[in-house]
């Protein structure tokens, strides 16, 4: 009797199932995605690079300054002072095309911007016009890696626990829906809308100028200590506070909105379905509440990395930390391109990098992204 | 089902919803009794608290439940008085095992298919059996609902939907239980997978002897499998029947202008349908709740109708048979 029911049935397995093996398709899935972060950061490079130098104006205003100095210096030259007026005129225009091309001027802007953006992305930052490393340096690679660190320590810190904190508490909200704790963090989601620095001003504050617990910036004391305990201990001190208030700019809305996650999730069949087959309640919350949910919360989590990042400056110049943040702050208040370009360099490759990382953990999380390209949902 | 004993006893079975508008009394006092080894159908247009009966006896309740009482009385025991853990333990999936309406979205998407049948298998016998054993066991219900063993590796979204039903079919049957509930377990699909899930679970019920709760809309589906058939109306079980009687002669009003807007393949009847609406389960009308729609209503009507049993072991609710009753002792 069930014969015939199989052959009917067997004829009707999605195409996209077929042919290539599972890891190829992670592969393709995987390499597409490298592809299109690649261009994008491409993209925002040379974006920078264009509005770094004013879409050429720069190159202009460097011109009148060019044209302006080697006037000045004939005027004072006496070699030239015994020339006939045409004579003169020409002097001075031949010194002035010598020093376009000194300083690559007599090349079309739109040209010279495309080996910048060639030197851009393959790090090949040049020097620093205004700038210098502690150490003294002043090559903008051995500038900004200076500063990699710090930045790296702190927002992989905050983000990590954002990312931790947001899921177990909105799971546990999800599970006590409706209560005073849930409708609290509800009312405290909008609180989100200030960024971190806004409440990095009012830590400071009270942590550091009314109670004194924390200090008021910095990543380590001074002089730093030279044990290496005694110096973990010391940056976890000056890392609390600016981890903190990222934590408080984002934590809320993150908490609220995963819980409606959560609780969307919770009502699909399968739960029920897991319910009624007898699966303990963490079995249930476990396995068929968080693991269906988990690719919407990374996708929600990416998107809240990027305005971690965005977020960066001001927050590191708050709590003057010594980060990449309050690098690209200083270049920019000194019009120190080269740092500028530098630094969005790293940092779009830093985003980046990340996105690129939580693809992979959502291709991990998600079977049915490996399907084909674009990612069919059943 | 040479077996007669009683698996299942349902006793004034209530399940009423708060919502805004009011209280939905979508179970109202329920009674039937099942024996092993046979097939209820229930049947009844949508909305008349089919799918509420299914997840009371199933102890599956929605958040808003304002009343759920009554008696569940399963091989002898009457479960509605365990706790959530003791039924979770000794009830869910090991008694009783469901295939629900929506076998299209009852599948978790991320895990595959093999596991979440192997799962029931390991919760219930944890320690007892390996996750090997559980897998052996998976496979050898799909061989029971005709699905090639290397779809237990796959993923629910790798699969046509006749395919998940079966999947889910294979779910419900892996542990064994004595009863499982299949509310509308066709009523996705078209028609020909519909016929290929009936006549699935036509080969298991003789195979096996599995207790079926066959809830459906479509009286020609519930056909194929019924011993007996219930009929529900506005929260409330208007007739219980073996089957052979109910579709030749439904003792119902509501069942006989159901059984007539029904087209068969052999006679050639004009088609008849029920005016009106069926009432809102929000304050439901007092007394027969057929009573506005009802051809054959009489004064009696105005009052709650008493269950009356029929000799040839039809059990309805209505003030017609009560009365031909009463004449009948009065002769």
């Amino acid at each position: 009797m069930a014969e015939p029911a199989l052959t009917v049935e067997s004829g009707a397995t999605p195409a996209t199932a077929k042919g290539l093996p599972q890891w190829l398709r992670l592969l393709v899935y995987i390499l597409t995605r490298a592809v299109t972060i690649v261009i994008t950061s491409v993209v925002a490079v040379y974006l920078t690079i264009i509005v770094a130098n004013m879409g050429g104006k720069v190159d202009e205003i460097r011109k009148a300054e060019i044209d302006f100095n080697v006037r000045q210096m004939a005027v004072a030259d006496e070699s030239l002072r015994h020339l006939s007026v045409a004579e003169y005129n020409r002097v001075v225009e031949a010194r002035i095309q010598q020093e376009y091309e000194r300083q690559g001027l007599n090349q079309n802007f739109w040209a010279r911007s495309v080996r910048y953006l060639w030197k851009a992305i393959t790090l090949d930052l040049g020097q620093a016009e205004r700038l210098t490393s502690d150490s003294g340096s002043s090559w903008v690679r051995q500038i900004i890696l200076e500063r990699l660190f710090p930045t790296l320590l702190l927002f992989a810190s905050a983000q990590l626990l954002i990312f931790f904190l947001g899921i177990f508490v909105a799971l546990a909200l999800s599970r006590r829906y409706g209560s005073w704790l849930d409708r609290t963090v509800i009312a405290l989601a909008p609180t989100s809308a200030a960024p971190s620095w806004f409440y990095g001003i009012f830590l400071i504050l009270f942590f550091a100028a009314m109670l004194r617990v924390f200090p008021f910036g910095g990543m380590v004391k001074a002089p730093p200590p030279t044990d290496r305990f005694e110096y973990a201990l010391s940056v976890l001190k000056h890392l609390t506070l600016p981890v903190l208030a990222q934590v408080l700019s984002s934590v809320f809305h993150t908490i609220y909105s995963w819980r409606t996650f959560f609780l969307i999730y919770s009502s699909e069949d399968y739960v029920e379905m897991a319910k009624a087959k007898g699966l303990t309640s963490g079995q249930i919350e476990r396995r068929y509440v968080l693991r269906p949910t988990l690719p919407t919360i990374l996708t929600s989590f990416t998107l809240l990395l990027i305005s971690l990042w965005t977020g960066a400056i001001v927050l590191e110049t708050v709590f003057n930390w010594p980060g990449l943040g309050r690098l690209i702050y200083e270049a920019i208040q000194k019009y120190d391109t080269p740092v500028v370009v530098g630094t969005t360099v790293i940092y779009a490759y830093l985003l980046g990098l990340t996105v690129f990382l939580l693809d992979f953990l959502y291709a991990l999380a998600d079977p049915r992204v490996k399907v084909g390209s674009g990612g069919r949902r059943a | 089902m040479g077996n007669s004993e009683t698996l299942l006893r349902v006793k004034d079975l209530k399940l009423h919803y708060r919502t805004a508008r009011g209280l939905v009394q979508a179970v109202d006092g329920v009674s039937f009794e099942l024996r092993r080894g046979e097939t209820l159908a229930v049947i009844g247009e949508s909305g008349c608290g089919k799918s509420s009966l299914a997840k009371a006896i199933l102890r599956l309740l929605p958040r808003n439940v304002q009343t759920y009482t009554g008696e569940v009385w399963l091989n002898g025991a009457n479960v509605m008085a365990y706790n959530e853990e003791k039924f979770r333990q000794e009830v869910r999936w090991v008694q009783m095992a469901m295939v629900p309406q929506a076998a299209m979205n009852s599948l978790n998407p991320v895990v595959r298919i093999g596991h979440q049948i192997a799962e029931a298998l390991l919760v219930h016998n944890k320690g007892k059996m390996t996750k090997a054993e559980a897998m052996e066991k998976a496979a050898e219900s799909f061989k029971w609902v005709g699905l090639p063993l290397d779809f237990l590796q796959r993923y629910p979204f790798e699969l046509s939907g006749g395919m998940r039903q079966r999947a889910i079919i294979a779910m419900s049957l892996v542990t064994e239980p004595d009863l499982v509930v299949l509310d509308e377990p066709t009523s996705a699909l078209d028609l020909s997978t519909q016929a290929n899930v009936m006549n699935v679970l036509k080969r298991i019920k003789h195979e096996l002897g599995t207790t079926f709760i066959l809830i459906t809309h479509d009286v020609g589906t519930a056909s194929e499998l019924a011993d007996q058939v219930a009929v529900m109306y506005a929260g409330k079980m208007v007739e219980c029947s073996p089957a052979e009687t109910f579709y030749t002669n439904a003792a119902h009003p509501y069942s006989a202008a159901l059984m007539a807007s029904v087209p068969t393949l052999r006679m050639d009847k004009p088609l008849s349908f029920i005016p009106g609406q069926p009432p809102s389960l929000i304050n439901p009308p007092t007394g027969c709740r057929f009573a506005q729609r009802c051809p054959k209503r009489f004064e009696m009507c105005e009052k709650e109708p008493p269950t009356v049993e029929l000799e040839n072991g039809q059990r309805v609710q209505c003030w017609l048979h009560a009365a031909a009753g009463e004449m009948r002792d009065a002769q």
